[in-house]
């Protein structure tokens, strides 16, 4: 069934909602249930639209789905129906005139917005599009039309729907405002990248503007692929006031008449056109002549987030540090799910100057098939940097490129047929560039030439599953100069020959290559700088140490790719240079210290203040002479008393009071690291288990409550937000939990609240529960069978301490 | 369409919302510079507005009807800082909870502040003399569950990427939909009573014996 959208100039329909209008629907009713209603006006427009021109029609199910089910009064299967059918009536009735026209499913916005941003899952997202586009198949679609979308995320839900519940071809096209993204920040390029990955028929820009603002756009869409384009733009702006639209049909069909000019073969309306508009399109058309042949898109490896698009056209920095290979926090930090940990290691990175992340979590014990998707999930909600899949599992790879929004680097396949065979089909099918190891069955080759030809092998053979060129990037591997010294200059020459001979993207680990050597980072950066030199585009490093970053930043310069050195002065224009070695930058938030001088405060005024740096210091300097818990119990947890106190005092307020417990957790770092370190086991007071109630996503208020309970040594077991009953009953009852703390902010979901608390109890009788939010008061919080209330942090502390301490 | 923020994020009313009395110390003052930055750097505020007769606006319950008695027309509006907003604190939220208490007190603050220009700006674009003030869902018995009605009649998912949740959630988190009431004779809108109103027993203000309307 597949359509060539190039072989010809498709004239696409105009708007339905403004026809509807024109027949007589009242402002207040919706566009799917007047035409509900009204089938055989339906059918009438849609035979004007092929009249006036229209090579595809789009059926009326745009508002089509389970989360807009109150606008319908028949099943969704029945109203799929009634729009298909009288799509294609009208398409029997032009056959019958001896005109061919094609019916596309459409499919809009699902109305509520998914995660991160909102509370709709991506897989309830597909499922909603995914029994539409069933239905649709069923009465008849010639093509599915995905439009008017504004979340990058959405759209690929939408497509994988249609790609695994149909075979129809698949056109997308999304609604950008002036500065050229969507509501949710999706670029062009970030949809092209995207979208080309994907495999979509064609893609386009839809309403939210008139012809003359999104011509531009257009045209740079048009630039950026080489599948093809095309364009449905409103009749114009619509008046603030009147919400009439302000150009008129000769305006429209001028202006669109230049995007055919640029290559734009598919062109029709959105709001505020109607058939005439449409008949001006194709009469246009007739007279059109195809002048000369467009360009075809340059060819460029490129990465991207749903926001953020990274083209590999430098030196760019593959943050390394999400992998708890040899890192025994990050390992504990994942058998623990604490996420703020790994996420808190993201961030770092991204403040040092990472573009990509590199994201592996190879615990021996973890499942990775549901923990890489989890932490991936996690990252994009804080992150709009694009990630490298780090795994060796296929299925893991398959279920986190699943849910990755944007185009992923997968890490790694390698020369092994049946790696390849295993993972490059996912690497396909989510549109993923890949990262190939020059490694075999047969191990590491000690020659350039023997990694080259792996190297050539695994473009082969992802060639041959349809990953282009482009999208394949070679890792001649690291190994440790001083186990195979003469192999460290073999890595070097291979890739320069990858780069040279095979055109492809290069990798590498770099730290490898000092092992068992003093110094290391002398030996890392020299290596780094010959790899650079040798063609090296993808270092995977540790962002954090800024002697490799300025390496890279220095041969930007040497290079002349930092025109002006604009970014490195930028950077070292304040650097101090000790003992040869830049030192490294420091988290911001450490280097607040209150003096320059190295004075070692004292711990109870370093946290009041809220000195995060001058804490670290101090509890570093009570280690000497302390044990780490008697730190904790002397020094951490009364400082944090005396805040507590003048914050019920009303001597400190809020934001102070977190900045001191801020303060107080990096205290609290300093010694989990030294714990962890030394095998020994951190002491919990309890665990408490806290979450955000169903259906509400207001998170702030649980999070200062879990950021102070942490610092009074409460193990919390953070669940999230929107977070349902079922859930929080099953972690209680698998670890025993005592505490739980319940958020709620609205009234809406007070009621959650209460339904929450029923379902512990039943499943716990023994399970206290506290609850807190704006809309409670102590009285309310009785009523639906909360133990505790607390109308702040503070009083969470009391009540665990209350709990707890009447169970030793 | 895109409105612009034309005064600084009022300081006293940002202090107010964080709940700290008197005057930020030199530590808080350079954290609201620092959050203003940030905030006016993330917001893309857009409003919507749509004028509809009152016969053809549905509402529900005691406290709407009465504030727009009187009224022949509605001026219906949305308004909102954007998405940036949303994801600044998901990811200040990570590393700084009293930065992101700040920036969300902020963010309120501003929209609020939006909303009293927009306000303006629609009492000068109609035709009528006479305006209430505006009411929002969730204040009086006027259910939040509204907001998605009022969401529709505004198309203000397409219009400015305003959606609502099942649970009648706005999002983009910091938004504000409300209804003005319009008339060619003076009609003042009328505040709703705590006897009427669905936080009348989780009230901690009436708790205090205040009134929300003072």
């Amino acid at each position: 069934m597949a359509i060539d959208f190039n072989e010809k100039i498709y004239i696409l329909d105009g708007a339905m909602g403004t026809m509807l209008q024109k027949a007589g629907m009242s402002s207040d009713e919706t566009t799917t249930h007047f035409g509900q209603e009204h089938p055989e006006i339906l059918r009438d427009i849609h035979k004007q639209y092929i009249d006036a021109g229209a090579d595809i029609i789009y059926a009326a199910t745009f508002g089509i789905n389970r989360y807009k089910m109150e606008e319908l009064d028949v099943t969704l299967d029945e109203a799929v129906k009634t729009a298909m059918d009288a799509a294609n009536a009208a398409k029997a009735e032009a056959a019958a005139e001896g005109k061919e026209v094609m019916v596309a499913l459409g499919l809009g916005p699902l109305g509520e917005l998914l995660e991160p941003m909102g509370t709709l899952a991506f897989e309830e997202a597909y499922d909603a599009f995914g029994e539409v586009i069933s239905a649709a198949v069923k009465y008849g679609a010639d093509l599915a039309v995905i439009e008017t979308m504004t979340d990058l995320y959405e759209v690929k839900a939408a497509v994988l729907a249609v790609k695994e519940n149909s075979e129809l071809p698949v056109i997308v096209s999304m609604s950008f405002e002036e500065n050229g993204r969507t509501f949710t920040g999706v670029s062009l390029e970030a949809m092209a990248v995207t979208l080309e990955g994907l495999g979509v028929d064609a893609m386009g820009i839809n309403c939210s503007l008139g012809p003359a603002q999104i011509l531009p756009m257009a045209k740079e869409l048009r630039r950026l692929t080489d599948i093809p384009v095309f364009a449905k733009p409103n009749a114009g702006l619509p008046d603030p006031t009147t919400g009439a639209y302000d150009i008129t049909c000769e305006q429209f069909v001028e202006t669109l008449a230049g995007y055919l000019d640029e290559g734009i073969n598919m062109i029709g309306g959105c709001c505020g056109t109607d058939p005439e508009y449409i008949r001006g399109l194709a009469d246009y058309r007739d007279s059109f002549v195809v002048t000369e042949a467009r360009s075809t898109a340059e060819k460029q490896l490129k990465i991207c987030s749903g926001s953020t698009v990274v083209t590999v056209d430098h030196v760019t920095v593959i943050g390394e540090r999400i992998n708890p290979t040899g890192k025994k926090r990050l390992k504990q930090a994942l058998l623990d799910e604490d996420f703020d940990y790994i996420l808190s290691q993201a961030i770092e990175q991204i403040d040092a100057g990472a573009e990509i992340l590199d994201v592996n979590v190879g615990v021996p014990s973890l499942d990775d098939v549901k923990m890489l998707p989890r932490v991936v999930r996690q990252l994009q909600s804080i992150t709009g940097l694009p990630l490298q899949i780090d795994s060796s599992n296929p299925e893991a790879i398959e279920a986190a490129l699943r849910v990755y929004n944007g185009k992923a680097i997968v890490n790694s396949v390698n020369g092994e047929e049946k790696v390849m065979d295993a993972i490059l089909p996912a690497v396909k099918k989510y549109g993923a560039a890949v990262v190939g190891l020059t490694l075999d069955e047969n191990g590491i080759p000690p020659t350039a030439e023997e990694r080259f030809e792996i190297a050539r092998r695994i473009l082969e053979k992802a060639k041959s599953y349809g990953i282009s060129e482009e999208n394949v990037i070679i890792d001649c591997l690291t190994l440790t100069a001083s186990a195979q010294q003469k192999e460290a200059d073999e890595t070097l020459r291979a890739v320069r020959m990858v780069k040279e001979k095979l055109g492809l993207k290069t990798a590498l680990g770099v730290s490898n290559i000092s092992f068992g050597l003093p110094a290391r980072p002398v030996v890392n950066r020299t290596f780094l700088t010959l790899a650079m030199e040798n063609g090296l585009d993808l270092p995977i490093i540790n962002p954090n140490v800024e002697d490799m970053m300025a390496s890279i930043f220095a041969y930007n310069v040497l290079k002349n790719v930092d025109r002006n050195a604009v970014k490195y002065i930028e950077r070292y224009a304040d650097a101090e240079i000790g003992a040869s070695i830049i030192s490294q930058k420091k988290d911001r938030a450490l280097t607040e210290s209150s003096d320059k001088g190295g004075t070692v405060h004292d711990i109870f005024y370093c946290i009041e203040k809220g000195m995060k740096g001058d804490t670290v210091n101090a509890v570093s300097a009570l280690l000497e002479t302390c044990d780490e818990m008697d730190v904790v119990n002397d020094y951490l947890i009364p400082a944090l008393d005396k805040v507590g106190r003048g914050f019920e005092k009303g001597t400190i307020f809020l934001p102070q009071m977190l900045q001191a417990a801020m303060a107080a957790q990096a205290g609290f770092d300093v010694i989990k690291e030294r714990l962890a370190a030394s095998d020994k086991e951190t002491v919990s007071l309890g665990e408490v288990v806290i979450a955000t109630v169903k259906g509400d996503i207001h998170d702030i208020g649980k999070n200062i409550v879990k950021v102070i309970m942490e610092n009074y040594g409460y193990k919390m077991i953070d669940l999230g937000r929107d977070v349902p009953a079922e859930k929080i009953v099953d972690v209680v009852k698998e670890r025993n939990i005592k505490l739980v703390g319940l958020s709620a902010l609205m009234t809406t979901t007070l009621k959650s609240m209460e339904e929450t608390i029923a379902s512990v109890k039943e499943a716990a009788p023994d399970c206290r529960v506290m609850v807190g939010g704006a809309v409670l008061t102590a009285d309310y919080a009785a009523q639906i069978g909360a133990d505790y209330y607390c109308s702040d942090a503070m009083k969470s502390v009391e009540a665990a301490q209350e709990v707890f301490d009447e169970q030793i | 369409m895109n409105i612009d923020i034309k005064e600084p994020i009022s300081r006293e009313k940002w202090l107010d919302a964080l709940h700290v009395a008197g005057k930020a110390d030199d530590a808080l003052e350079a954290k609201l510079n620092e959050a203003e930055r940030m905030l006016l750097r993330e917001a893309q505020p857009k409003a919507v507005y749509r004028i509809m007769d009152r016969n053809e606006v549905i509402t529900c319950g005691f406290s709407i009807e009465k504030h727009l008695e009187g009224c022949s027309r509605v001026a219906i509006m949305g308004i909102t800082l954007g998405l940036g907003v949303d994801n600044m604190l998901r990811k200040t939220q990570v590393k700084d909870m009293a930065m992101t208490v700040i920036l969300d007190c902020g963010a309120s603050v501003l929209v609020e502040q939006l909303c009293d220009e927009y306000e303006e700006l629609i009492k000068q674009e109609t035709e009528e003399a006479y305006a209430t003030f505006r009411f929002s869902p969730g204040y009086g018995d006027y259910p939040v569950s509204e907001q998605g009605r009022i969401i529709r009649y505004l198309d203000a998912s397409r219009r400015i990427g305003l959606t609502v949740t099942a649970n009648s959630l706005m999002i983009p988190r910091k938004s504000v939909t409300a209804l003005i009431g319009l008339a060619d004779h003076p009609v003042a809108g009328r505040l709703a009573t705590c006897g009427e109103c669905v936080l009348r027993d989780k009230c901690t203000l009436r708790k205090e014996g205040k009134f929300c309307g003072d």
